[in-house]
């Protein structure tokens, strides 16, 4: 499968047996792909298939055990990540990494030094004028004099990309580029990326959003357990084909056959648990009312900052809710604060699981205790955890959820993304709570942990509790919702239940109002 | 091979400088290691402890204070000033000294946890102005008086509770205090809150936790332990002496960073800060006990900071 096409001159980017090993795991193992100039080739494969270490060796952030890089057909040695930048190469990260107080100038002209005035000034004038240079090639509306921590999302990504382009970069490698912006952000950022290739450079593409990787890119590689499994023009591929490439398996499901075969119908006929009537808040939240009943799931559809997000906040309290009511088992909640909200027994499965579902310095143990940690005492009236017990609720859940951690005593920081998601729900799930509110679960969960997610809730609405389900891929809606609301600016707009539960019916919904 | 040995170091670099120091210090002068110069030098060290256990709340939850120096400076000065000037009943006294502790906690805990002022500035403030109340009630003057001090309050500060180990009451008041300390932190769940308050506060608010509570508490802890740490020290001198509370602000701050580093998490933890304490009033003894003056002295603490620091950061750059 690994295709090498003989080239009449030599490509980009050529890596040859590239292997590395950590302790245990074999993270890349024996891969061989090379890059022509000015193509767009997605990226792909579960979380752990050894995308992101290709990525840091191609970059010089790690060493490879075995294998070498060629680069235009010179041999690339990369000691560190400096070599990398000077040898043509960018990366953009998932996780912002530019100065938050530093101008947008600042930022994109980072690493080439500042202009000078009589040798010693910093010349801002002209180093401005530098930097507006790649932001007019992006047609990005942004004032090089703003510090970038002000910019949104898509906005810094663009400055992060406007960086690759100021270091004359002829390779660029954009990891989930699209987390977090809204449909008109990606649309731009599409346009970008297809200019650029136009201008000759190559982008890698990295995304568990499989629509993009089907719109945007040329050509997919595909990873599985360290192995290059894949490496086809996209145009040969289907979405099915492709997700049987990612996990190995023969037959992909679609949301519609999943939503059939899992008979996924209308809402139970139970009764109602979570009472929201006429909620309002100063996060762009305007007078929103529905119910959810046992065993229902709920799912909550919407483009980015249509105020999903801010509406569940605000009903558990955890931003202040100005206006309205919010009853569980018909008990209004009447301190909005998150302590009052899980008392009556309502939970919220933050968007962010890094700055707000877990402490990443615990172990996956003390996450998993931390919001029931009082059923765990030593003697009922004394408040001190018993080590024992906190270990075998912990197992429990590890095991359950198939959480995939060495031993209950890991530090979460060290777990990958999917596994740290997992232990967001665990630590919910031993929570106990009758409502249990997630928001995007599955981003950037590969297609296994994405699958296992749905299971969860499913398990949890047959045991009879009320789930709501925040997703920005409407597919993942249709496969398990009984019912979906559709928000806009803050208010339901737009109510499908059963069969009428449509990946076209949402997106309708959605753009009725633009 | 090689590396496991630098891991070792790493993992145990503070206990591997203690221990070197202390080996060198009684090699050089065995007087160092006589049972009296351990009764001395923990004596000594007990207002220190006190005030550094106190600040290991606050810091493992995130949070600087300052103010603690100014707390205990006119702690100890209005203390004084109310038995020897004014006669009152040291009980009393105390109580006014413990009060106004806690109020100083209190106020610093609102201000910090829920007006979201920054503890660094806001408890520097705080200090500044107790600097001034201090000098108000003491007028910048040595307060001296042993005869009119009751005994009842000396045996607060040199007195033997039991004949076995001869040591002094404060000795053991900060044991007290350290194993208390020690057990919230350790083994409760508001000492987890605290930890995970540590850790990422918006995680810990939105697992139910009371943030803002927990971190005002935090600040009461110190208030308090700031309080009996001056009446250990007025008590043990006889004396209150301007701005006290300065020259243990920061050795309490050494104390409890090289805790930090001495945890193998690297968080702040009431054992680390025990051993800390001791680490540095064992650099201290030894060197007066080899007559090096002041000057040496505080090189000397501040290198064992740094070397400490940097065997820690060896591992953490390994891991």
């Amino acid at each position: 499968m690994t295709a090498t096409a003989p080239a009449a001159s030599s490509p980009l980017l050529e890596v040859s047996g590239v292997t590395k090993r950590y302790p245990g795991v074999l993270a890349v193992d024996d891969v061989s792909l090379s890059l022509e100039a000015g193509q767009i080739v997605g990226l792909v494969g579960k979380n752990g298939a050894g995308k992101s270490t290709l990525i840091k060796i191609i970059a010089g952030a790690e060493h490879a055990d075995e294998g070498h890089l060629r680069l235009n057909g010179e041999s690339l040695e990369l000691h560190r990540p400096h070599d990398a930048t000077d040898a043509g190469l960018a990366f953009v990260h998932q996780d912002l990494q530019d100065v938050g107080d530093l101008s947008v100038a600042e930022n994109v002209m980072m690493g080439l030094g500042y202009p000078r005035k009589m040798g010693l000034f910093v010349d801002w004038a002209e180093l401005y004028r530098r930097a507006a240079d790649p932001m007019v090639r992006l047609e990005a509306d942004i004032d090089p004099r703003e510090p970038v921590g002000e910019l949104s999302v898509a906005k810094q990504r663009l400055v992060m990309i406007a960086r690759g382009l100021a270091q004359q970069a002829q390779l660029l490698v954009l990891d989930e580029p699209s987390a977090s912006l809204t449909d008109e952000e990606i649309e731009h950022l599409f346009a970008v990326v297809r200019r650029l290739r136009d201008d000759g450079i190559t982008v890698v593409y990295v995304s568990h959003r499989l629509e993009e990787i089907f719109e945007l890119t040329e050509r997919v590689i595909v990873m599985r357990n360290g192995q290059l499994v894949a490496d086809e023009p996209t145009a040969s591929l289907n979405r099915s084909s492709l997700i049987s490439h990612i996990t190995g398996h023969e037959h992909a499901q679609t949301a519609t056959e999943r939503r059939a075969s899992r008979r996924v119908g209308g809402r139970p006929d139970t009764e109602v648990v979570l009472d929201v009537d006429g909620v309002s808040a100063d996060t762009g939240v305007h007078d929103c009312s529905f119910d959810v009943r046992e065993g229902e799931i709920l799912g909550l559809g919407g483009l980015m900052g249509s105020g999903r997000t801010e509406m569940v906040r605000a009903v558990f309290g955890a931003d202040h809710r100005r206006e309205g009511s919010v009853r569980v088992h018909g008990q209004e909640i009447r301190d909005n604060h998150p302590a009052e909200s899980m008392a009556a027994g309502l939970a919220l499965l933050p968007e962010d699981r890094k700055t707000q579902g877990n402490i990443m310095d615990f172990s996956v143990r003390n996450n998993i205790t931390l919001a029931s940690l009082d059923r765990h005492r030593v003697r009922p009236r004394v408040p001190a955890p018993l080590p024992r017990s906190e270990k075998q609720a912990a197992d429990r859940r590890i095991g359950r959820l198939s959480i995939a951690t060495p031993h209950d005593r890991q530090l979460v920081r060290l777990l990958s993304g999917g596994n740290q998601q997992k232990v967001v729900i665990a630590k919910w799930l031993e929570q106990g709570s009758d409502v249990l509110i997630f928001d995007e679960p599955t981003i950037g969960v590969d297609v296994d942990g994405k699958e296992e997610i749905y299971d969860i809730m499913e398990e949890l609405a047959a045991e009879g509790k009320a789930v709501v389900f925040i997703s920005s891929e409407f597919s993942e809606l249709v496969g398990v919702c009984h019912r979906v609301l559709v928000l806009s600016e803050g208010r339901i707009i737009g109510e499908l239940e059963g069969d009428e539960v449509t990946e076209p019916a949402i997106v309708e919904i959605c753009y009725s109002q633009h | 091979m090689s590396l496991d040995v630098l891991g070792f170091i790493s993992t145990y670099g503070v206990f591997i400088t203690l221990v070197a120091c202390i080996v060198i210090f009684a090699v050089l002068d065995s007087r160092f290691i006589e049972i009296d110069n351990l009764r001395t030098q923990l004596g000594l060290a007990a207002p220190l402890l006190m005030l550094s256990l106190g600040l290991t709340v606050v810091l493992a939850m995130g949070d600087f204070d300052l103010s603690i120096a100014g707390t205990l400076s006119a702690c100890a000065a209005a203390i004084v000033v109310l038995i020897v000037n004014h006669d009152w009943p040291w009980g009393l006294a105390v109580l006014v000294g413990v009060a106004f502790g806690l109020g100083i906690g209190a106020i610093n805990g609102l201000l910090v946890s829920y007006v979201e002022m920054p503890s660094f500035i806001t408890t520097l403030a705080t200090f500044l102005i107790l600097l001034g109340v201090e000098y108000m009630i003491s007028d910048g003057r040595n307060i001296t008086g042993a005869a009119d001090m009751p005994d009842l309050y000396r045996d607060l500060g040199i007195g033997k509770p039991e004949p076995w180990t001869e040591f002094t009451s404060p000795v053991w008041i900060a044991a007290g205090l350290a194993i208390i300390l020690w057990l919230l932190m350790a083994k409760t769940e508001l000492g987890r809150y605290m930890y995970a308050i540590g850790g990422n506060p918006e995680a810990a608010r939105l697992s139910g936790i009371n943030v803002k509570a927990l971190r005002a508490l935090g600040f009461v802890i110190v208030g308090f332990a700031a309080v009996i740490a001056a009446v250990s020290q007025t008590a043990r001198t006889a004396s209150s002496i301007p701005r006290v509370g300065i020259s243990l602000l920061l050795s309490a701050y050494a104390a409890a960073f090289l805790g930090a580093a001495a945890s193998r998490k690297g968080l702040f933890n009431v054992p680390g800060t025990v051993l800390g304490v001791i680490f540095l009033q064992a650099v201290q003894s030894g060197l007066t006990i080899l007559g090096y003056d002041r000057d040496i002295l505080d090189i000397s603490r501040g290198s064992i900071l740094v070397l400490a620091m940097l065997l820690t950061a060896l591992g953490a750059r390994r891991r």
